[in-house]
C-alpha cells in the first residue's frame, strides 16, 4: 500500500523537525504506541498496538531514520512483527517552509502480512489515513502547546 | 405399523420426489459432526501457521506456550519428522513433488503454511498458546503469479526447482495448423478463471482415538473418502492397516476439499499416539478459506477455427495452472480434465492442448466443485460464442450445427474420450423452448432500441462423470456394496462411497425398497466407517449412484436369487416358477405366498436349508464401469445490466439437464440449484485474491463473497433422460453439472447484452464495479 500526503503544520521548520525526531514527542503522537526506546544512534525499538477491523494486536519493532538533512528531509524504516501479522514500510519526510506554516510532504509504501492482510485489508487504506491523521493531529497539538 | 402380515397397495420410490430421510437429523440439530465427537480426556490441537509466503525459520520458542496453564503439548516439523509426507496421486513423466511435510521444517513457502501445533485442554488455551510461540523468520523473495513465476529468472519458489514447473501436460490429435490455416475464421481469447475457495458449510476437523491396548488407531475425519485415507494414513504413519479405522461422521458438504488427504490429519493421528489422548483438531473458517485446497487457478489461452458456414474445424488451449507451493492429492490431474473435457458436445476435427502447473507462494489448488470441466466448459463456451459473432451467426445455431447426432453414440471426441449415450440437440430445444428464444431475442430488440442493455446466454456442456474406470483413477474407480438382509426382514446397506450432502441414504434406500418390495423406513443405509465396510473409494466426480448404486444393484440381484431358492425351497416347488414382484414370492405351482420377510426368517431359521445352499441373506458386490458416464445439458439466462451502476440483474435462468436415469428428482433438483450457485459466485463475485508478496486479501466471510439468497435467481429446472450404457442403472450423474454449465451461460449473457458497446469477452467476476469500468471505457472510446 502506498500512503503519499502532505501536512501544513502551523510551526517553523526548525521547531516541526525537532518534534519530528525527538523519541519521546513521538512515543505521545504516535497512535498506539506503548513504546519507543533508543536502542543505537536513531534505532528505536518500538511497541504499538494496532487494531484494524475485527483484529487487534500488539506489534513489536524496529524504526531507522536514515539520511537526514536537518531540517529538511529523513527516511525511516519500520519493520514490526505481531501475532496477527507483519507490517514493514517505509518513507521518507520533506520539511518545506510556507509562509506561517510547515508543509510537510510525506511519501512511502507499507507491506502488511498474515492475518491482517487477510482480515482488515478493506480497511487498510482507511485506517492508515486516519493514523496519519491522528499522529500530525496530535504532534500539531504538542507543538503548539509548547509555545 | 406392521410391514409383513398384511400387504397394502405398494407403493414404488424411484423416479419419484421422496423426501431426503437425511433431512430430520440435519434440521433438528441431532446429527454428529465431528465437532460433536467427545471423547473422555481428550485434548484439543491449534496449528500455528506463517504469515509469510516464503521465509526461511531460524528458531522457535515454544517455552512461554508451553509454561501456559493447561499446555499439554508443543510439535515442530522436527518433533513430527517420522510422519511421511501427505501424499499426492499424479503421475506425469516431470511431474515435481516438493517433499510435503506435515509441519514446515527449514522453510515456509505460503500464508497459512502450518509451522506448529500446539496441544492442550481446551480449545480456546490452544489458541491462546499460539500467540506465545516465537517463530523467528527470515523472509525470503516472494513469487505470487503464476505466468511471472515462469518467467526466466523468476524467484523460485522451491531452491531445487529453477524453473517453477511443477509439470507439463499435452495432448493432440488432428492437423491443428492445417485446420487453422484452412480455416475461413479464427479467434482468440485470453480467459483468467479465478481461484476459488470452497468453503463448505462445516471447515474440516478431525478427532484422533488411540487404543493403547488394541494398537487401534480411530480417526474420525470430515472427509469424502474414509477408504482412501486410511490406506494413506497407513503409509503415512508407517502401520498396519488393519489397525486402522477411519470414520466419516455427518459431513457438512464438501465440494471436492475433503475429497483428500491433508497433514491436519496424520498430525492429529500422530499426537493422538504420541501423547495416548484422544485429540481433536477444528479448522476455524479463516484457515479453511486460507489453505483449503483452492479450485481453478487457470489462465488459458484459447484459439478455435471455423469454416464459414459455422463448422468448428479446430481448437487450441494453453492453460498455465497455479498450483501453489505444494501438491495436494489431485492436484496435477485436476487440470488434465479440462484439457480431456475440452471438446465439450461439438465435433472438432483436430486440437491441440498443453498445460503448464505453475509453483508459486500461494496455497495449493486441488479440485473444487467440476475439477477441471468448468474450467474447460467455460473457456470453450466462450470463445464458441466469440466465433458465431464474428461469423454473423446465432449462438444457438453454432451449437446446433456442431453436435454429434444421436446415432453417432458411443461418440469419440477428438481428445480420445468415448461418449456413451446422448441427444444434445433434444435437451438444447427443450432449454430454447423454456425461455421462449425468439420472444427474448425480440424483447431484446425493443430493450436495445431503448438504450436498455440485455443479453441472452447461451451454455451448451457436456460433463464427465461417474469416476471411473479403474485404469482412469489414481487409487481405483469401482465400488463395493453389501446388502445384509436381517432376520425381521429389515435391510442393512453397506456402501463404500461417502456421502455428504448427496442423499444417498435416500436414494439408495429407494433402490432397495423397490427391489425388495419393502417401505423405505425398513432400509438403512451406512457409509463412512472402514470399520462396517469393507472399502470404497469414496464419493466424488458424481459416481455415488452411478457406481455406488450398481454396486448396490448387483448385491440386490444376489439377494433376490438367494432368497428366490430359498422361496421355491419352502413353497416346495421349482425355482424356476418362482416369480418376485411388490416383495411377494409367488409361483404358479403354489398357492401359498410368501413375503420377502418371510423368507428372510427362513434364511436365519433354516428349518429348510434349501440343497446346497448356505444359511443367511446377505451378498456383496464389487462395480467395475467400462467407462465414465457423460451428461450434458443446456443452461440458458437472461440478463439486463445496468448501464449506470454495472450491476446485473438476472431476469431468467433455465437448467435443462440430462444426467440419465433419475432415481429422485427432488435430489437432482437440489444439485443443479446448488450447483447454479457455485456457478453464479465465480462468475459476478467470487475469487481468492493474492496480493504480489503472497498475501492472501480476502480471507474472511467478510471479504470473500459467495452468493447468499437474494443473490440467486429463479432456477427453472427441467431434464431429458438418456440412459447412460457403462453402468446397469443407466445414471450419469449431476453433482457438478450446475457448476458447470452456468457460469458461461452467465458470462456469454453479460457479454451479450454489452456487446452492443464492441465487447466481445469479460473477465470474471463480473462484479458491478468491473462491469461499469468496462461501460465507461467503451462508452468513452
Amino acid at each position: 500500500m502506498k500512503l503519499k500526503g502532505t501536512y501544513a503544520m502551523p510551526a517553523p521548520r526548525d521547531e516541526v523537525w525537532a518534534a519530528l525526531l525527538d523519541p519521546a514527542v513521538l512515543a505521545r503522537t504516535l497512535p498506539g504506541c506503548k513504546s519507543l526506546q533508543e536502542t543505537g544512534p536513531d534505532e528505536y525499538a518500538m511497541q504499538m498496538s494496532l487494531v484494524i477491523s475485527s483484529v487487534k494486536g500488539l506489534f513489536e519493532g524496529k524504526v531507522r531514520i536514515m539520511d537526514q538533512q536537518p531540517p529538511e528531509s529523513y527516511r525511516i524504516e519500520v519493520e514490526g512483527r505481531g501475532k496477527i501479522g507483519f507490517v514493514n514500510g517505509g518513507g521518507a519526510f520533506l520539511l518545506k517552509d510556507a509562509g506561517d506554516v510547515t508543509d510537510i510532504d510525506y511519501e512511502g509504501e507499507v507491506k502488511v502480512g498474515g492475518m491482517i492482510a487477510s482480515v482488515g485489508q478493506r480497511l487498510m487504506d482507511m485506517t492508515s489515513k486516519m493514523m496519519i491523521k491522528r499522529f500530525f493531529t496530535a504532534l500539531e497539538d504538542e507543538i503548539t502547546e509548547r509555545e | 405399523m406392521a410391514t409383513t402380515t398384511t400387504t397394502p397397495e405398494l407403493k414404488t420410490y424411484i423416479g419419484k420426489r421422496v423426501r431426503r430421510v437425511e433431512d430430520p437429523r440435519l434440521i433438528t440439530g441431532t446429527a454428529t459432526y465431528v465437532d460433536d465427537i467427545r471423547k473422555p480426556g481428550m485434548l484439543h490441537a491449534a496449528v500455528l501457521r506463517s504469515p509469510y509466503a516464503a521465509a526461511k525459520i531460524t528458531g522457535i520458542a515454544i517455552e512461554k506456550a508451553l509454561a501456559l496453564p493447561g499446555v499439554k503439548a508443543v510439535y515442530t516439523g522436527k518433533d513430527v519428522a517420522a510422519v511421511g509426507p501427505v501424499p499426492c496421486a499424479g503421475s506425469m513423466e516431470d511431474l515435481r513433488i516438493p517433499d510435503h511435510r506435515i509441519l514446515a521444517r527449514e522453510r515456509v513457502y505460503y500464508v497459512g503454511h502450518p509451522v506448529v501445533a500446539v496441544v492442550a485442554t481446551d480449545r480456546y488455551i490452544a489458541a491462546d498458546a499460539l500467540d506465545l510461540i516465537e517463530v523467528d523468520y527470515e523472509p525470503t523473495e516472494v513469487i505470487s503469479d503464476p505466468e511471472e513465476a515462469l518467467k526466466d529468472g523468476a524467484v523460485r519458489v522451491h531452491p531445487e526447482y529453477p524453473d517453477n514447473v511443477a509439470f507439463t501436460y499435452k495432448q493432440a490429435k488432428g492437423d491443428v495448423d492445417k485446420a487453422f490455416e484452412e480455416a475461413d475464421f479464427t479467434c482468440e481469447e485470453r480467459i483468467l478463471v479465478p481461484r476459488l475457495a470452497p468453503i463448505p458449510m462445516e471447515t474440516r476437523g478431525v478427532v484422533a482415538d488411540w487404543d493403547e491396548g488394541a494398537k487401534e488407531l480411530t480417526l474420525y475425519s470430515s472427509t469424502q473418502i474414509p477408504h482412501l485415507l486410511k490406506t494413506q494414513l497407513a503409509l503415512q504413519l508407517d502401520m498396519p492397516e488393519h489397525h486402522i479405522r477411519v470414520i466419516a461422521p455427518e459431513v457438512g458438504g464438501g465440494f471436492g476439499s475433503k475429497c483428500n488427504v491433508w497433514a491436519e490429519e496424520a498430525l492429529a493421528c500422530f499426537v493422538a499416539m504420541d501423547l495416548k489422548k484422544p485429540i481433536k483438531w477444528i479448522e476455524s473458517r479463516r484457515e479453511s478459506i486460507q489453505v483449503v485446497a483452492h479450485g481453478r487457478a487457470h489462465v488459458d489461452t484459447i484459439e478455435i477455427a471455423a469454416k464459414k458456414d459455422g463448422t468448428l474445424t479446430g481448437l487450441k488451449l494453453h492453460i498455465v495452472c497455479d498450483i501453489g507451493a505444494h501438491h495436494q492429492l489431485l492436484t496435477p490431474i485436476i487440470p488434465t480434465l479440462a484439457v480431456l473435457m475440452l471438446p465439450g458436445l461439438y465435433k472438432f476435427r483436430s486440437f491441440k492442448a498443453s498445460l503448464v502447473g505453475a509453483f508459486t507462494n500461494r496455497a495449493p489448488s486441488d479440485l473444487y466443485r467440476g475439477a477441471g470441466r468448468p474450467e474447460a466448459t467455460y473457456v470453450l463456451e466462450r470463445i464458441v460464442d466469440k466465433m458465431a459473432r464474428i461469423l454473423g451467426m446465432d449462438p444457438a445455431e453454432i451449437r446446433f450445427k456442431n453436435f454429434p447426432e444421436p446415432a453417432e453414440f458411443p461418440f469419440e471426441t477428438v481428445t480420445g474420450l468415448q461418449y456413451d449415450s446422448g441427444d444434445y440437440a433434444a435437451a438444447f430445444h427443450k432449454a430454447l423452448d423454456k425461455i421462449d428464444y425468439k420472444a427474448c431475442r425480440e424483447e431484446q430488440k425493443k430493450a436495445r432500441a431503448e438504450g436498455r442493455l440485455y443479453g441472452i446466454g447461451i451454455s451448451t456442456y457436456g460433463e464427465l462423470c461417474a469416476f471411473g474406470p479403474s485404469p482412469a483413477t489414481p487409487a481405483g474407480g469401482w465400488e463395493c456394496a453389501s446388502v445384509n438382509v436381517k432376520a425381521t426382514g429389515k435391510v442393512e446397506v453397506l456402501t463404500g462411497i461417502s456421502p455428504h450432502g448427496q442423499g444417498e441414504e435416500t436414494s439408495f434406500s429407494q433402490m432397495v425398497a423397490d427391489a425388495f418390495g419393502i417401505p423405505m423406513s425398513d432400509v438403512v443405509v451406512i457409509h463412512g466407517d472402514t470399520a462396517k465396510v469393507s472399502y470404497g473409494i469414496g464419493t466424488f466426480g458424481s459416481r455415488g449412484i452411478a457406481i455406488g448404486g450398481s454396486a448396490l444393484h448387483l448385491a440386490m440381484q444376489d439377494i433376490v436369487a438367494k432368497a428366490t431358492k430359498y422361496a421355491a425351497h419352502i413353497l416346495d416347488v421349482d425355482a424356476d416358477t418362482v416369480t418376485f414382484k411388490n416383495g411377494t414370492f409367488s409361483s404358479s405351482a403354489a398357492e401359498q405366498t410368501l413375503s420377502f420377510a418371510d423368507v428372510a426368517l427362513e434364511t436365519h431359521l433354516c428349518r429348510k436349508l434349501p440343497p446346497g445352499t448356505e444359511p443367511g441373506l446377505t451378498a456383496t458386490r464389487f462395480f467395475e464401469p467400462s467407462n465414465f458416464a457423460f451428461p450434458f445439458g443446456a443452461h440458458i439466462c437472461t440478463v439486463e445490466v445496468d448501464q449506470e451502476t454495472g450491476e446485473t440483474t438476472i431476469l431468467r435462468f433455465v437448467a435443462v439437464d440430462d444426467c440419465g436415469k433419475i432415481i429422485n428428482p427432488l435430489l437432482v433438483e437440489g444439485q443443479i440449484h446448488g450447483g447454479v450457485a457455485q456457478g453464479l459466485g465465480p462468475a459476478f463475485m467470487e475469487g481468492v485474491i493474492y496480493d504480489e508478496e503472497g498475501q492472501l486479501l480476502n480471507g474472511t466471510m467478510m471479504d470473500y463473497a459467495i452468493p447468499k439468497a437474494r443473490h440467486m435467481p429463479w432456477i427453472e429446472t427441467d431434464r431429458t433422460e438418456t440412459p447412460s450404457t457403462v453402468n446397469p442403472l443407466g445414471v450419469k450423474g449431476v453433482g457438478e453439472a450446475g457448476t458447470i454449465g452456468s457460469l458461461p451461460a452467465f458470462v456469454n449473457a453479460v457479454v451479450d447484452a454489452l456487446s452492443p458497446l464492441g465487447v466481445d469477452h469479460v473477465d470474471i467476476p463480473m462484479t458491478p464495479q468491473s462491469i461499469w469500468r468496462v461501460i465507461q471505457e467503451r462508452s468513452r472510446s
